[in-house]
């Protein structure tokens, strides 16, 4: 049970702060007395509803982060009553959850009274008029809250006590030792002082006892007078001790160093005595080192008998100066409450007839001791053959062999080597050296040895027979047929032309980014075409005299562009035989500006629809060769990154652009 | 030792071949070829390649059902040697392989049925739409061949004839190296020679490993067409 968390309580002026900052800064400020009434209306309203919505919000977010006190264990209510009086702590909180529903109220009231503003200057009164309100209730607040943050601020340093767990609760008088020994026996810092009270709250520290985690509480001293005179810090002890299901060690210090007399220290256990009921008490006399329980005067000694003789009380006897005992004390305590625990938890699942009751039933259930063999109690075996062994004596001449003795035999470490073999179990002893195989007709031979073969390769062979008789391996052997054969050669004859075609067509398109030559421009010789008449079967020799005829040699400059001796003679344009005056003309003209003879675009087209066919037409032979589409400008380039001159060179004056 | 399958193709890779990877998780991985292992780090696929088994036997081009292959098998029971077994063994392993090479026989001739209609029906329609390419003798042959005829009184026909069939009848395949027989392996195991293959190139007789492979091919084709 901790109250760490608690948000901080904020003071009046803090709480109003924050209420009116968010009223601002979450909603809209424009407004003018042009705009529409209602929205006027509407955004006064809401200023007015949502400053109230804060407020209820953080009020409630106060109340119920604050420990309902009804809820708590007896321990903590009682607690926290003596620490900050119940009633005060109560009011505290009532009197925020009533400034709660009062802001409800009030700003209910104006949003009733903004609904009949006529004007901006109204609304805007009364929601000041309201929020001025709302301020003034918080203003009221101021004390409360204050206390609240106070409360707040004790309640998350309050130690974590566990009423229900293990729990040794250390009290006595001020300055007897409670402290050293819970410092000594846990990591618990306690403050230890030499005087009277050094301890004013409750301190808790934890030890481990047998895998178990004890909680030790170490009170403040008490004094012994009526409880309506103790003062908070005792009251915090006597409502630890009244409360906390707890083992009590009641600290004595027979030295009376302390300051109280021993007598005085028994008179205080009795008159606590009350508390005492249904626990466990241990009287521990502490100081022992100064003076031990037998230096008493057996008056004395009798007194503190005394109190032990009234049912659950032990004395006992420690030291935390010299810490003889302590761990006795703690020990011995440990195992008292765990055991009283136990038994008090038996007894309460256990009903009146000694049925179990249903929750102890289920932890019975998880209970399980395992007794081995059921109790019974196996001898150890020995074989046979080893009863009769006799110890082996390495200087006995007749010892047994063993394997170390074989190696020295046969040339000792590194020369022998052991034999694997040797104690195969075999079915026959006279395999063991065997070459086993182990790859045969590139299978493993290990993959098909298989005990029941026989059965399985029987039926195999059954199987074979059935589909020999059913006919699965008999198949009609395709017949070579004379045709077939010739029409699947004349096929691949064909394919192959197909490749040595379109490997040409390839080598003439790959124009590598070059220009398209001119139809005209490109040259075929005259060899080329009498082999091509000639394989077709026409008969080339009329053609090749006719051309040879036709050619003279000519004397002077050539005709043609090209330079002299370069011009092959079998070329194919020698039935031009120009005129002396196209001769003249061609020398004379560009030859890209030379005229066809007919407008090749007019030519053969009829009318309006022959002419878009043909457009047409020409488009769809375009297709393939648009959509293969050659390098343009429309195409991404990059050029040189850093142009050299644009680059280089001084750069003082002058823009880089002009250099 | 062991052969071991390649992981990735399927091949068998034998004692001191091929590479093994280990993976972290204790797998390991069998490569028979630094092809495979290179594939393998590729992150392929072995199903979407061809060259693999597992691409064959998932495109059923390959006999993946049937008796024989259970022979081999890999059994949780270790079993002791035994001559006897060990003996049966190893006469069972050779009948067991040729059952099955029977069976792998009848099943390469089952999946290629149809095969050879289909190639000749695309030849036919390939020479019908072609006639054009097919080769004719050249006019100057055909002058030589008249001269000829003349000279020594045969009919120019039967030449024509005589010099068409020697131009069509040649053949871009040649033989490499020794004398390739052709041969055909029959259903019940045999194998024969091809009467009158003199020339023609070498067709692998065993149906083992990637024996198939040009024809599958082939097949491939005429399915997607």
């Amino acid at each position: 049970m901790t109250w760490k968390d608690i948000a901080p309580v904020p003071t009046a002026q803090e709480f109003i702060d924050i209420v009116l900052s968010r009223t601002q800064r979450r909603l809209p400020t424009q407004i003018r007395a042009g705009f529409k009434i209602s929205r006027i209306r509407a955004f006064y309203t809401r200023k007015v509803k949502f400053t109230q919505e804060t407020c209820s919000e953080k009020f409630g977010a106060i109340v119920s982060s604050f420990p309902i006190l009804t809820d708590q264990h007896p321990f903590h209510r009682d607690l926290m009553n003596i620490l900050y009086d119940a009633d005060h702590f109560k009011v505290a909180l009532g009197q925020v959850s009533t400034a709660k529903h009062l802001i409800e109220t009030i700003s209910r009231d104006y949003v009733r009274l903004l609904k009949y503003a006529q004007s901006l200057y109204q609304c805007k009164q009364l929601k000041r008029a309201a929020l001025g309100r709302m301020a003034t209730l918080i203003k009221r607040l101021k004390d409360p809250l204050q206390y609240l943050d106070q409360v707040r601020q004790h309640l998350a340093r309050l130690p974590d006590i566990n009423p229900t767990t293990r729990t040794l609760l250390v009290a006595g008088f001020p300055n007897v030792g409670k402290s050293s020994f819970v410092r000594s026996v846990t990591r618990a810092d306690t403050p230890v002082e030499p005087y009277a009270f050094t301890t004013k709250s409750l301190f808790v520290g934890h030890l481990d006892y047998k895998y178990l985690r004890y909680q030790v509480i170490d009170t403040p001293g008490i004094l012994d007078h009526p409880l309506e005179d103790m003062n908070t810090i005792e009251m915090q002890s006597v409502t630890a001790l009244a409360h906390l299901r707890a083992a009590v060690l009641f600290f004595v210090d027979i030295s009376e160093q302390c300051g109280y007399s021993l007598k005085a220290q028994c008179n205080l256990f009795k008159s606590i005595k009350p508390l005492f009921a249904n626990k466990m008490v241990f009287v521990v006399l502490n100081k022992m080192d100064i003076k031990t329980f037998e230096e008493l005067d057996p008056e004395m000694q009798a007194e503190l008998q005394d109190l032990t003789k009234s049912g659950d009380v032990e004395l006992l006897r420690a030291s935390c100066a010299t810490q003889d005992g302590v761990q006795d004390v703690k020990n011995l305590v440990c195992e008292r409450l765990l055991a009283e625990r136990v038994s008090q938890k038996l007894k309460a699942g256990t009903a009146s007839n000694g049925a179990l009751g249903s929750r102890l039933t289920e932890v019975m259930a998880r209970i399980h001791v395992a007794q081995p063999m059921d109790g019974v109690t196996r001898e150890t075996f020995i074989p046979e053959a080893l009863k009769g062994l006799k110890k082996y004596d390495k200087s006995d001449p007749e010892r047994r062999t063993l394997a170390r003795d074989v190696e020295e035999a046969n040339g000792g470490a590194g020369v022998f080597n052991v034999d694997l073999k040797k104690d195969y179990m075999l079915a026959d002893p006279s395999w063991k050296y065997d070459k086993i195989p182990e790859i045969y007709d590139g299978k493993n031979v290990y993959d098909y040895v298989d005990p029941d073969i026989d059965a399985k390769l029987t039926a195999l062979e059954e199987e074979e027979d059935r589909l020999e008789q059913e006919g699965f391996y008999e198949s009609d052997e395709d017949i070579e047929d004379e045709e077939e054969e010739e029409i699947l050669q004349q096929a691949e004859y064909i394919r192959e032309k197909h490749k040595l075609i379109r490997n040409e067509a390839k080598m003439r398109k790959s124009l590598k980014n070059r220009a398209i030559m001119p139809r005209k421009v490109q040259k075929k010789s005259f060899a080329e075409l009498e082999d091509h008449l000639d394989q077709l079967g026409v008969d080339t020799e009329s053609i090749g005299l006719r051309a040879r005829s036709q050619v003279q040699p000519s004397r002077g400059r050539s005709v043609t562009r090209s330079r002299a001796g370069t011009v092959d003679t079998d070329a194919m344009d020698v039935d031009s035989a120009p005129s002396a005056k196209e001769r003249l003309r061609s020398r004379s003209r560009v030859r890209d500006r030379s005229v066809m003879a007919s407008n090749r675009r007019e030519d053969g087209v009829v009318d309006e629809t022959a002419r878009t066919k043909a457009e047409r037409q020409a488009k769809l032979g375009q297709r393939k060769m648009n959509r293969m589409a050659r390098q343009g400008e429309a195409d991404r380039h990059i050029g040189a990154t850093m142009p050299k001159h644009l680059f280089s060179g001084k750069r003082t004056i002058g823009k880089t652009a002009r250099r | 030792m062991r052969v071991e399958n390649c992981f990735f193709c399927g091949r068998p890779a034998w004692p001191s071949k091929g590479i093994t990877f280990m993976r972290n998780d204790g797998k390991s991985f069998r490569f028979c070829r630094s092809k495979c292992h290179k594939n393998f780090k590729m992150k392929r696929n072995p199903r979407k390649l061809k060259w693999t088994k597992a691409y064959r036997k998932n495109a059923g081009k390959e006999m993946v059902v049937d008796s024989t292959l259970q022979f081999a098998a890999r059994r949780n029971v270790p079993v002791r040697y035994d001559r006897e077994l060990f003996a049966k063994t190893l006469k069972a392993m050779e009948r067991i392989s040729e059952i099955r090479a029977r069976r792998e026989r009848v099943f390469y001739k089952k999946r290629m049925a149809g095969k050879r209609a289909r190639e000749l029906a695309a030849a036919r329609k390939l020479v019908d739409q072609n006639g054009h390419l097919l080769p004719r003798l050249r006019a100057s042959t055909k002058k030589e061949l008249e001269a000829r005829a003349a000279e020594t009184g045969v009919e120019v026909e039967d030449l024509e004839r005589e010099e068409l069939a020697k131009l069509r009848g040649s053949k871009k395949t040649r033989v490499f190296g020794r004398e390739a027989i052709r041969q055909r392996v029959r259903t019940d195991g045999g194998v024969e020679e091809i009467p009158g293959s003199g020339e023609g190139h070498m067709q692998e007789d065993g149906h083992d490993w990637e024996n198939d492979d040009d024809d599958d091919d082939d097949d491939d084709e005429m399915d997607t067409d």
